[in-house]
């Protein structure tokens, strides 16, 4: 009778006895569905999955990642992404046409790249040429779990349209949790503390409402002061 | 979930609102994080003590036992402290025998207790140059954000000051309350350029780890001090310090005397 | 350090209670908190009678040096250690010869459960303390560990929940205090994996004494009958730190 109820779930918990409906976060045994993870159970009548509440990052190709240079090599670096698993920027992969000459990369660097893949070591590779990629030499980066980052983006990316749109800042949201925002300080401000609360309350009714109540009531508050 | 990433990426950010004199977590440079302590809860061990320290969490449980005094002191009780900094705390911690990091925050701890003779060691002799009471002060890190030193230090004379020496046990007498005759408090500040923040948190440490630490006593003397990590330290900058230091202590004192 | 100087001294079982006044199979007071720790993945303070304890999983990570990566599976490692004020005789710190075979035996029963498969070349690092000693810390440490790993994210077949039945004065009873276990004529702990509210198979199994085959089994019963409660304890726990999550219409 319940068609899209969504409950929390514990791994071995039975979702369905329906083994052509299982997807992310279950697995199948004797023809029933069961949860892997700890999250909440979305359940419809074509497909039920796990939303995960918590777990590490792993890499996906074509996830945005912010990440940290740990080591300069030969023929590239080696990039912390905050994942059990690391990852190479190759020296073929930033572009240099249209940058300036001394943007190069530097140990404790921060990025914004791409995830190209992950080789069968479990070694990921990134790529810096897409738009959306740049050295971060200004601004500020938060981290959120990372199983909170479609909640930040939204439906359609509504979220992260909203937090631009009411707070003029240029904010760039990482799949592995860490999110960089640049503007104004005092708006960056609000934004970080909007991410916050965006993070505990993800999965709550309203969200995006209360989400534009407090940003007009932070306005406010600081253009009083 | 703080890995070391995190720190990489909070440094600028933690060194941007340094510029304003903001601390990131809204504090100001010399205030001290919100202190919690509970006493009394491993009732296995002779006193214990939880402190919190902000999300810095350090459990110290006192165990007391009867043995052989040392030689050259042989009409006083011994007191014995060890750090454990367990993988439990912190992605950063391995399993395995103290490296200096803990055997330093013992020492620390230890001379704090020590040399403000907070304990008399001359009420601790059961039979001069036979036998004495032994006290081990255990420190267990279970939460490492930042400032381990000073959550340590509260820790164990919190729960000394809730320590019972089990005599009946040893059908040596009484159970009596340990005497505890005075309130050493440390007060570790992180020294980045020309400021210092008070009470350092794992974030901030992100900066550096050129820490000063200065115990004093509750009439304000120094009884334990330590200059930690790779700096060079002005003259101006270790007065100021601890001036800072002593009225910090005063501050923290209150909480202790009301545990 | 007991008053009593040998078993004929004590009575463990009086007037149909045991020494404690608990039924025989009745549990200790049982309290669990999940997501205790800031560092920590995952993380749970649990209490079981006098045992206090708290459980930290770490992971997937990496694991250093390289030649302890497993390029197929994520490695997992457990570790129980006793603090050194959580017993009556103060104890050394550091891994004893007990607490390695502890460890062993533990991480044993979480291997076969874990999905490591899916997250090759990684660590996932199990840290148990135990802060207060009173018989049976392995199962309350496998109890808190559950929860970590749970609160961790880590993905699983299903929970392990674990629990010690000992035989005091000829009668079997469930969760001995250190008394029934140091004077008891046999001491059998238990892990089980459970799914839905179901026990599905023995993920621990050990025992120290002397039990008839009919003891053992009727122990086997009584150990699943006491878990299935601690099971609901442990799935409260998370339930709690989880529940502003729960949008049930």
């Amino acid at each position: 009778m319940i068609s899209n109820s969504r409950r929390i779930v514990l791994p071995g918990d039975l979702l369905s006895t329906n083994p052509r409906t299982a997807g992310y976060g279950t697995f199948v045994e004797n023809g029933k569905v069961y949860a892997k993870i700890l999250g909440l159970m979305d359940k419809s009548e074509t497909m039920v999955k796990v939303i995960p509440l918590k777990g590490r990052y792993i890499p996906s190709p074509g996830d945005v990642v912010i990440g940290v240079i740990r080591e300069v090599v030969s023929n590239g670096w080696n990039v912390d992404i905050n994942s059990p698993y690391s990852a190479f920027l190759s020296l073929t992969e930033v572009e240099i046409k249209g940058r300036k000459p001394n943007d190069s990369l530097d140990l404790d660097d921060s990025i914004i790249a791409k995830v190209i893949g992950i080789d069968p070591k479990m070694k990921v590779s990134l790529t810096m040429k897409d738009k959306v990629c740049r050295p971060i030499r200004f601004g500020r980066i938060v981290a959120i779990n990372p199983t909170r980052v479609p909640r930040v983006i939204g439906k359609k990316g509504s979220m992260i349209k909203l937090l631009k749109g009411e707070l003029g800042i240029q904010i760039i949201v990482g799949q592995n949790g860490l999110i960089w925002l640049s503007g104004d300080r005092k708006r960056v401000d609000i934004a970080e503390e909007a991410i916050y609360i965006i993070e505990r309350e993800a999965h709550t009714e309203g969200l995006t409402d209360r989400i534009t109540e407090f940003i007009k009531s932070r306005k406010e508050g600081k253009e009083n002061e | 979930m703080g890995e070391e990433i995190l720190m990489d990426i909070k440094k600028d950010y933690v060194l941007s609102r340094l510029r304003e004199k903001e601390r990131i977590d809204g504090r100001k440079l010399d205030e001290v994080r919100p202190i919690e302590i509970e006493t009394n809860l491993i009732s296995k061990a002779e006193g214990s003590a939880l402190v919190k320290l902000g999300d810095t969490q350090v459990m110290v449980g006192i165990k007391i036992q009867p043995g052989e005094p040392f030689p050259d002191v042989p009409d006083k009780g011994i007191i014995i402290t060890n750090a454990e900094l367990v993988p439990l705390a912190s992605p950063t911690f391995e399993a395995g025998p103290p490296d200096e990091t803990s055997i330093e925050l013992a020492r620390i701890v230890d001379r704090g207790i020590r040399e403000s003779e907070a304990v008399d060691l001359t009420k601790l002799c059961i039979e001069e140059g036979e036998k004495v009471w032994i006290i081990f002060i255990d420190i267990h890190a279970l939460d490492d954000d930042g400032n381990l030193m000073d959550a340590s230090a509260l820790a164990a004379i919190s729960a000394l000051l809730n320590t019972t020496v089990p005599a009946e046990r040893f059908e040596l007498g009484d159970d009596f309350p340990l005497p505890v005759r005075d309130l050493p408090v440390s007060v570790t500040s992180l020294i980045v350029d020309d400021l210092f923040l008070v009470d350092p948190t794992r974030d901030e440490m992100s900066l550096g780890n050129r820490l000063l630490t200065i115990t004093t006593d509750k009439d304000d003397n120094i009884v334990a001090m330590q200059k930690s990590g790779s700096y060079l330290l002005k003259e101006e900058k270790f007065y100021e310090l601890i001036d800072v230091s002593v009225q910090k202590a005063r501050e923290v004192r209150q909480i202790l005397k009301e545990i | 350090m007991s008053e009593f100087k040998s078993s004929e001294e004590i009575k463990l079982i009086v007037d149909g209670k045991r020494i404690d006044g608990r039924d025989f199979n009745e549990l200790r007071k049982i309290k669990i908190e999940a997501g205790v720790l800031k560092r920590a993945d995952g993380s749970c303070y649990l209490e079981m009678g006098r045992n206090r304890v708290v459980a930290a999983v770490y992971g997937p990570r990496e694991v250093h040096p390289r030649h302890l990566q497993d390029p197929s599976n994520a490695v997992i490692r457990y570790r129980y250690n006793m603090a050194p004020f959580s017993v009556e005789e103060r104890k050394r710190p550091g891994p004893d010869r007990r607490s390695v075979e502890i460890s062993k035996v533990s991480r044993e029963a979480y291997e076969p459960v874990i999905m490591k498969e899916l997250f090759p070349r990684s660590g996932i690092d199990i840290f148990v303390e135990v802060l207060q000693a009173d018989a049976g810390t392995r199962t309350a440490c496998i109890n808190a560990a559950t929860v970590a790993l749970v609160d961790a994210g880590i993905p699983m077949k299903g929970l392990i929940t674990s629990v010690a039945i000992a035989k005091v004065d000829g009668v079997l009873v469930v969760d001995p205090v250190k008394e029934e276990d140091n004077y008891g004529e046999a001491d059998i702990p238990f892990a089980f994996l459970i799914r839905n509210g179901r026990i599905e198979s023995i993920a621990l199994l050990q025992m120290d004494g002397r039990v008839t085959v009919e003891e053992l089994k009727k122990a086997t019963k009584m150990a699943k009958e006491a878990v299935l409660k601690i099971y609901e304890l442990q799935r409260e726990a998370i339930m709690k730190k989880y529940r502003t999550e729960d949008i049930e219409e």
